[in-house]
């Protein structure tokens, strides 16, 4: 389930103030061709503006999403083109201004939770491609959300331009992005829209993205968005163009790795739409990317592990139905994991549920995305498949476990299946709970 | 001994099975103050996994629920029984199970949610037999598919297979996908006889829904379902717990205190697992402690003013207890390997006897075709046909996958003589007597099990059966019902068609035991929806009081 407040990362904002006042402009009189604007919409998808501008269960686009920082929860903005709630009043040179430049239609700077150091690649035709299809085909909502009000210092947004200047910025792109050739293609895609490194790539002391360890992994609320550079011992050296191709279209490759939360929403709502061709190009380009070997891994996270072998013959005695004793690691996983992921970690034949071994999540030295997916479980529906795991957190339905058992079932699954016990502790797991 | 605070709520709940735990979270979530008294402890099910895998008899779907001695629940269906003490002359046709604590029976069902038929509930306008309920099919109709929907209910197109009950809205969830046994017997059943198969209403995800994963068919839904695919009572109590509601486990209610004109309850009064007696007052009370234990209830209540028991000025708490009588068999296909034991336990139904004018004369029934794991029958009969070695591998083989397994649901009959009463003999350790039962089956069920056996022979015929084993007699289907019968007339019923007791105006009964016949189809969804009228009857009167 999608929360009702995302924490991006420490201290990228978004901009928060409504546009209320702003003198109501009728929109670009000519209606541009359905070309453009059915490109526009494409590209739209390709930077997955919805994931942010959309909160859950709210109308496309009409902003709302809390975004949660050490500052104070910011909310994202209506997008739509209405003219006194959205940016139905944005001339197509505002909209320009704060997609590529961070600047708003006021003259204030946004708040880079905003990808503009990303979309600031974009080339002038997908910015007016973008412009076409927000003001023609997406409804206008009149609803504004709730104002973000941030602590000192980062209320101040002038504050931001200074910022702006040390960051480092895309070159926007010349010429017909769609006649690009296919790495370039691919570059264009995962930098100036997909933003792959907004995520993937660790961050300096000023919050900018190291461009030495580019797609290099960093933290993202409680997950750990993974190293993807061609490295053969940290990153996705060992996976060829189509798995990467099939992972961005349906979120899973068995024996690799399967999306779960910031992922797969950026698997919903984005990758899983791309033409077959935008895919392989964003693949090809990925998988050149420079390797990144971290001194912690020395072999691909999906090659460890393998299936285990131990009949049950268990002849136990039974326990009184008010003995709730916390269990410890393979009692843990017996009794919650084992059902679907099998005695033996092979998960269901027709993989629905994937394997434990050769899987990238419980082979990485990191057990971070395996501590979110035990308490938050997986939700992720692409086309007509819905890849459900349960989460087992206090909220939990089908089991609630404590963060001890938490702790010893991840211990117990990276050890049976994985790089190794990272040995957690409760009181680690209690720092992955959502506030 | 008696604690020195005083709970209070607006509606004061016995029992957090379906019917109590669902009341607690509409009424939760309508701001209304709620306390649900629950006898047994809270549970988890990973220790109800841990113990089904340790369990020898895996079949018997009680054996991973060890009771607490506070709150004793019958251990198995076995008569002489430690705990439930039926008696007369179908005394083995009534041992009932059912689960004392935290969620309820639902813990081990199978998931089957039928809605009753409109006939169901006019038995006796329409047939003669029985009473009428007093209330109509369409009266439930809205709470029926409110309960599909809180429960997440799976079941065929209407359009495509009317299971003929009428519905305003489609299942919630699409239906099962057939399993290769059960394919195996619609193809049987269409081609060779004029009976259908159809899919049974099951509370069961089959996409994930409410936040549970869709059903693997790990074909052990009885006694746990290991993921949580198939709704269980627990999940109600969480969600009542998220709204405000509060649960007290461990509280076994012994008494219900009335004022001095006797209309009204003032109080329950329950033990602590020491003995501790405590008091907690309300404007509304809701007892939906399960058929059996809410009739126990009512009775151990009994004081001056009620000598009989609360409630009961018109006798008839404790009596009319039904149950779907069932007629069992496994045989050997003579035809092609079914291979059952795949998917979940029970999805299959014959419905083509739930309805009909002979219902004038004998009782309705549907016939399960269950979808159960026949390893352990199969390995029996090898061994008791003295293969050993490899043979007897490729015996338990092919037995295994060639066993067809049928069982009925057979509809008892409202008989004031079918009454439950506390035991003279035995008391639980909180001196609180157990239930008794005495049991002689209806004419009318008889009749129906004699039709039923009828057909069960035809199909055996059918399949070049061998190796019949019946189960001797009658057995209980844990659907009992009828020990607080509904009806118009205070005088022969314990409810009125609000489910509001006829005795006290602020006194409602959510549970099985209100139910005034009991159709063929299992109870839960019923009970569910019964409840969720309370509910909705309890909203209006706080709201505008």
């Amino acid at each position: 389930m999608p929360d009702t407040v995302r924490k991006v990362f420490v201290s990228l904002l978004v901009a928060g103030t409504v546009l209320a006042g702003v003198p109501s402009r009728s929109k670009a009189a000519d209606t541009p061709d359905a070309a453009l604007i059915e490109r526009g919409g494409y590209l739209a998808t390709a930077a997955d503006c919805v994931a942010c501008h959309t909160k859950p269960g709210g109308k496309p686009f009409a902003g709302g999403l809390k975004i949660a920082t050490p500052m104070g929860d910011i909310v994202s903005t209506n997008i739509t083109p209405d003219p006194e709630h959205g940016i139905g009043a944005y001339t197509e040179e505002d909209f320009e201004k704060s997609v590529r430049h961070g600047i708003r239609k006021d003259g204030s700077y946004l708040y880079p939770a905003m990808p503009y150091v990303s979309y600031s690649g974009l080339t002038d035709g997908d910015v007016k491609a973008l412009y076409a299809w927000f003001m023609h085909a997406v409804k206008p909502v009149a609803e504004t959300p709730p104002q973000t009000s941030l602590s000192f210092p980062a209320s101040v947004r002038t504050a931001m331009a200074g910022w702006n200047m040390l960051a480092n910025h895309n070159q926007a792109e010349t010429g017909d992005s769609a006649s690009f050739d296919k790495m370039r293609r691919g570059r264009y895609l995962a930098n100036a829209l997909e933003h792959c490194g907004t995520c993937h790539t660790p961050r300096n002391f000023i919050l900018s993205e190291k461009q030495d360890q580019y797609l290099g992994g960093g933290p993202l609320d409680g997950w750990y968005a993974p190293n993807i550079t061609s490295s053969k011992t940290s990153g996705i050296g060992d996976w060829s163009e189509d798995d990467l191709v099939r992972y961005l279209q349906t979120g899973a490759v068995s024996g690799r790795s399967q999306a779960a939360g910031p992922m797969a929403e950026a698997v919903e709502h984005s990758t899983s739409h791309l033409t077959d061709a935008d895919l392989h190009a964003i693949a090809a380009y990925i998988l050149q990317v420079s390797p990144y070997d971290e001194d912690t891994a020395h072999k691909p996270r999906d090659s460890f592990g393998e299936a285990t072998v131990q009949p049950d013959i268990r002849r136990g005695d039974l326990t009184r139905i008010d003995d709730v004793t916390a269990f410890k690691g393979g009692a843990v996983y017996g009794a919650n994991c084992a059902a679907c992921h099998g005695d033996d970690g092979a998960g269901a034949r027709n993989k629905y549920v994937p394997s434990l071994f050769a899987n990238s999540v419980v082979g990485a030295s990191r057990p971070d995305n395996l501590i979110m997916t035990v308490l938050y479980g997986v939700h992720r529906t692409v086309g007509k498949t819905e890849a459900f795991m349960p989460g087992f957190d206090g909220g939990s339905d089908v089991q609630r476990l404590s963060d001890g058992e938490v702790a010893d079932v991840v211990n117990y699954v990276m050890a049976q299946y994985g790089s190794g016990n990272p040995h957690v502790t409760a009181d680690q797991v209690k720092t992955f709970h959502k506030k | 001994m008696s604690s020195e605070q005083t709970l209070s709520a607006d509606v004061v709940i016995v029992g957090s099975g379906v019917a109590g735990s669902s009341i607690a979270n509409e009424l939760a979530r309508a701001g209304i103050s709620v306390i649900v008294l629950e006898a047994g402890p809270r549970v988890d099910r990973q220790h109800f996994v841990e113990n089904f895998r340790n369990l020898e008899n895996k079949p018997s779907y009680q054996g991973p629920f060890p009771a607490v001695p506070w709150a004793r629940h019958p251990p198995n269906q076995m008569t002489p029984n430690e705990y439930l003490h039926t008696t007369g002359p179908d005394a083995e046709a009534y041992q009932q199970v059912y689960l004392r604590m935290m969620g309820g029976t639902t813990w081990h069902w199978a998931g089957c949610a039928w809605r009753y038929l409109p006939s169901d509930f006019e038995l006796r306008s329409r047939y003669g037999q029985g009473r009428d309920w007093a209330l109509k099919y369409d009266d439930l109709e809205p709470f029926y598919y409110q309960a599909e929907v809180m429960m997440g209910v799976c079941g065929p197109d209407p359009a495509k297979e009317d299971l003929g009950s009428p519905r305003k809205q489609p299942y919630p969830m699409d239906a099962l996908p057939i399993s290769y046994a059960a394919q195996q017997f619609r193809k049987l059943i269409s081609e060779k006889t004029p009976l259908r198969v159809v899919h049974e209403p099951q509370a069961r995800n089959t996409r994930p829904y409410d936040n549970r994963p869709t059903c693997e068919g790990h074909n052990n839904c009885m006694p746990i379902c290991p993921i949580g695919a198939m709704y269980n009572g627990s999940y109600s109590v969480y969600h009542a717990e998220a709204a405000g509601a509060q649960f007290v486990p461990n509280a076994v209610v012994y008494k219900i205190e009335r004022d001095d004109a006797n209309k009204r309850v003032t109080a329950v009064h329950y033990f602590d697992p020491d003995k501790g007696s405590h008091r907690v007052t309300g404007k509304y009370f809701v007892i939906a402690a399960h058929c059996i234990e809410t009739a126990k209830l009512l009775l151990v209540s009994a004081d001056d003013k009620s000598p009989d028991g609360v409630a009961n000025s018109s006798g008839h708490v404790g009596r009319n207890m039904m149950d779907h009588t069932g007629v069992q068999v496994t045989f050997i296909s003579g035809d092609e390997a079914l291979w059952p034991g795949r998917g979940p336990l029970e999805t299959n139904v014959i419905d083509n006897f739930r309805d009909g004018d002979w219902r004038s004369e004998r009782g309705a029934y549907l016939v399960h075709m269950v979808d159960d794991n026949q390893v352990d029958l199969a390995t029996s009969l090898a061994i008791s046909k003295g293969y050993v070695g490899k043979e007897l591998e490729e015996q338990i083989r092919y037995l295994a996958s060639h066993t067809v397994r049928l069982f009925s649901h057979n509809e008892g009959l409202a008989d004031p003589e079918n009454r439950l009463t506390l035991s003279k003999t035995y008391k639980d350790i909180l001196g609180i007597p157990h239930p008794e039962v005495y049991y002689k089956l209806p004419e009318y069920t008889v009749k129906s099990c004699d039709h039923t056996r009828g057909l069960f022979k035809d199909l055996i015929g059918l399949m070049h059966g061998r190796d019949e084993q019946w189960t001797p007699g009658y057995f209980p289907q844990d659907h009992p019902a009828g020990s607080t019968i509904m009806g118009v007339d205070p005088k022969d019923s314990v409810v009125d068609g609000e489910c509001r007791t006829h005795d006290h105006e602020n006194l409602f009964i959510a549970s099985s035991s209100v139910f005034s016949s009991v159709g063929t189809g299992n109870i839960t969804l019923t009970v569910a929806a019964l409840a969720l009228r309370v509910a909705d009857t309890l909203k209006k009167e706080l709201t505008h009081a």
